[in-house]
């Protein structure tokens, strides 16, 4: 992975001191909270129901075992002993005081990690694919980019004040697992004809109030020209974006006022005055390629006699093979999916205790490297097969082996109004009542895949615009309702979803999922997930059947 | 009838105010049965910007003889998240948290519409 150098490392210890003396100030009543909350907030303090919360951010949702070992370490020494991993696969310890933040910042430090542009309308994590480096189907390692990309972004003085928040992603492979299209701006490479590498720019995408698949405004920019292009396609925002109105002040607005075409002609123009000389030079993007050279695979046959063994005595671990792990590209290797979707646990969020039992695996079978999805799953990339049934045993073991990947019970939930303080309804117990709803494994793995989203207010942090079956918390007339979607999706086929209908309260929403289930076990045919049968029937046998059961 | 409540800047932690202090349990807070005396308190919290940030009167309801929050909003923040029955003030149990817990009746926390932020 990446490695900070000496000026990397003095200026994160710079600024966590710099914080250090902001926060004695504002203890000191020396400044105010208008004047002091903007500090925090630059550093990823929010002020949440119960406590202040940290955002810590993972770039491109990449640890090694040091890191997230630290991590489990802050949680237990500032927060109850646990940490809840997002969507923009970040980590949020929620029980954070404003007076032991400094300290936190200054833990963080020590190991390449801290908080900042996790927070306020400036560029934030780059969004990227887990499985990179180790999935047979990237074309180019979406790492490399999405380094570029945070090292350019990172404390960028022209876009440090946009109009509003700006998130990236980035992906090399065909299967999209960083919801490219619902960004601000998605990268996908792409290889053209004679072999140059480059990418397609997706602009104004994104979630929230107003959900937009994000248009593609080039088909092909060649690489070497990403920054320039980044330049000038942030500048047409900078200048245009909608200052006036928060709610129109994302990208996607400005995008789709334009019109697509409209857009990227302004993009050109903009692009054409900032030229070469803003693009990063050969040598460094080979620097930074560098750290992420391949790693030493040993050389293994695709047939494990011991992981088939073990699948073949162990019926647990068989079904956690079939669920959680997924094909590398070297011989004899597999990646390795951790689910955080215990049922009845709170989605995304691990214990300390588990985290460390990550890092000592990741350390162990694992090259040292653990990945964090955008869908609050963790990931060991490279394992070996002969190790797997070790790694499944241990994950057992700290309650982690939940083979659930993809499937019904493996919800994404925002925190919602259990802790946040933006919430309209509470997102945590309806997650678990469905997981427990589905908690039959069998049952979860004839249904196949099927992606829950649930967000507990309009922004959309827990994705409910691009689930399979999205769940949106509003309050209606001060009581938690439950608006569903269906047909959503935030990968290569992205689209938003399609209301089902009037919201529902609280106690139904369980009994609207089994009932969308049954629908989709009836209507689907042969080899049809949930959503090529929905995109075939369309909505109305799944609405007839939800709604027939409210009269 | 209403009470005041605010986040103590120093921790974050939820506190109530009683007679010119902040206090952490919902039990203890001072009750207005007037709106005099919930904007006399109000105007007295919001001059210790020092000491607690985002203060607000909320509306409360009666639960098992005893009064509570009366949005789920303050009554989560009152008792601690729902998902993690032991973090929080909820930990401590007993009966005055028991009729938080059993409180129905829900509504916009209506101090608070000033302070509603966007992420």
């Amino acid at each position: 992975m990446y490695q900070y150098d000496t000026i990397d490392r003095e200026f994160l210890a710079d600024r966590a001191a710099e914080f250090k003396e902001q926060v004695e100030r504002r203890l000191a009543g020396e400044i105010t909270e208008d004047q002091f909350k903007a500090l925090r907030l630059r550093n990823g303090l929010y002020l949440q129901l119960h406590a202040y919360m940290l955002r810590v951010a993972i770039p491109y949702g990449s640890l090694n075992a040091t890191q997230l070992r630290k991590l489990a370490d802050i949680g237990r020494k500032y927060d109850k002993g646990y940490g809840h991993f997002t969507t923009r696969t970040n980590l949020q310890f929620h029980w954070i005081k404003l007076r032991e933040a400094p300290s936190i910042l200054e833990e963080l430090a020590t190991v390449d990690l801290h908080a900042i542009q996790t927070s306020g309308n400036c560029i934030r994590n780059v969004t990227s694919d887990p499985y990179a480096g180790a999935t047979a189907e990237e074309i180019d390692d979406p790492r490399v980019w999405s380094e570029a990309i945070r090292q350019w972004s990172m404390l960028h003085p022209e876009f440090s004040h946009l109009p509003r928040k700006f998130k990236f992603a980035v992906t090399a492979a065909p299967k999209d697992r960083t919801a490219a299209r619902v960004h601000d701006i998605g990268l996908v490479v792409r290889r053209a004809r004679d072999g140059t590498m480059g990418f397609e720019v997706i602009v104004g995408g994104g979630m929230g109030r107003t959900p937009y698949v994000g248009p593609t405004i080039k088909e092909f920019l060649p690489a070497n020209r990403l920054f320039s292009y980044l330049d000038a396609t942030l500048r047409v925002y900078n200048r245009h974006g909608r200052r006036d109105n928060s709610y129109k002040a994302r990208i996607k607005i400005l995008v789709a006022a334009l019109g697509r075409e409209e857009f990227a002609r302004q993009v050109e123009e903009e692009w054409e005055k900032v030229g070469p000389n803003a693009d990063m030079p050969d040598l460094e993007i080979a620097r930074i390629r560098a750290a992420f050279a391949p790693k030493t695979f040993d050389t293994l046959v695709n047939r494990s006699e011991a992981f088939e063994t073990a699948k073949a005595a162990d019926p647990a671990f068989a079904r956690f093979a079939r669920n959680n792990l997924k094909p590398h590209k070297r011989p004899g290797y597999t990646i390795v999916e951790i689910s955080l979707k215990g049922i009845g646990d709170t989605p995304g969020d691990a214990t300390s205790d588990q985290m460390d039992v990550v890092a000592d695996l990741g350390e162990r079978y694992g090259q040292n490297d653990i990945r964090i999805t955008h869908e609050q799953n963790l990931v060991l990339p490279h394992v070996k097969l002969d190790d797997a049934h070790a790694v499944f045993q241990a994950l057992a073991a700290a309650g982690l082996a939940t083979p659930n990947i993809n499937l019904i019970t493996d919800i994404i939930a925002c925190p919602g109004l259990d802790y946040c303080a933006l919430a309209n309804a509470r997102a945590i117990p309806i997650a678990q009542d469905i997981a427990h709803r589905f908690a039959d494994q069998d049952r979860a793995e004839l249904v196949g895949e099927l992606k829950i989203k649930i967000s507990g207010c309009i922004n959309a942090c827990g994705h409910h615009h691009v689930g399979h079956i999205g769940i949106l918390g509003v309050d209606k007339k001060g009581e938690e309702f439950y608006q569903l979607t269906l047909g959503g999706s935030g990968a290569e086929d992205a689209e938003v979803g399609k209301m089902l209908g009037p919201a529902l309260p609280a106690d139904r929403v369980t009994d609207a999922i089994d009932t969308i289930v049954e629908v989709y076990l009836r209507e689907r045919a042969e080899g049809e997930r949930f959503l090529d049968t929905f995109r075939r029937t369309g909505v109305a046998p799944f609405k007839e059947a939800v709604y027939a059961e409210a009269h | 009838m209403k009470a005041l409540t605010a986040n103590r800047l120093d921790d974050g932690e939820v506190v109530f105010w009683n007679k010119g202090a902040w206090v952490e349990r919902f039990a203890d807070a001072e009750l207005f049965a007037d709106a005099a005396g919930g904007e006399a308190a109000e105007g007295q919290g919001k001059s210790q910007p020092n000491t607690v940030i985002d203060v607000y009167l909320i509306d409360l309801i009666e639960s098992e003889g005893l009064w509570a929050p009366l949005s789920y909003r303050e009554r989560i923040r009152a008792l601690g998240p729902p998902n993690h029955r032991g973090h929080g003030k909820q930990a401590e149990g007993g009966a005055a948290i028991e009729a938080l817990m059993h409180a129905t009746g829900a509504s916009r926390s209506t101090g608070r519409v000033n302070l509603i932020k966007r992420k």
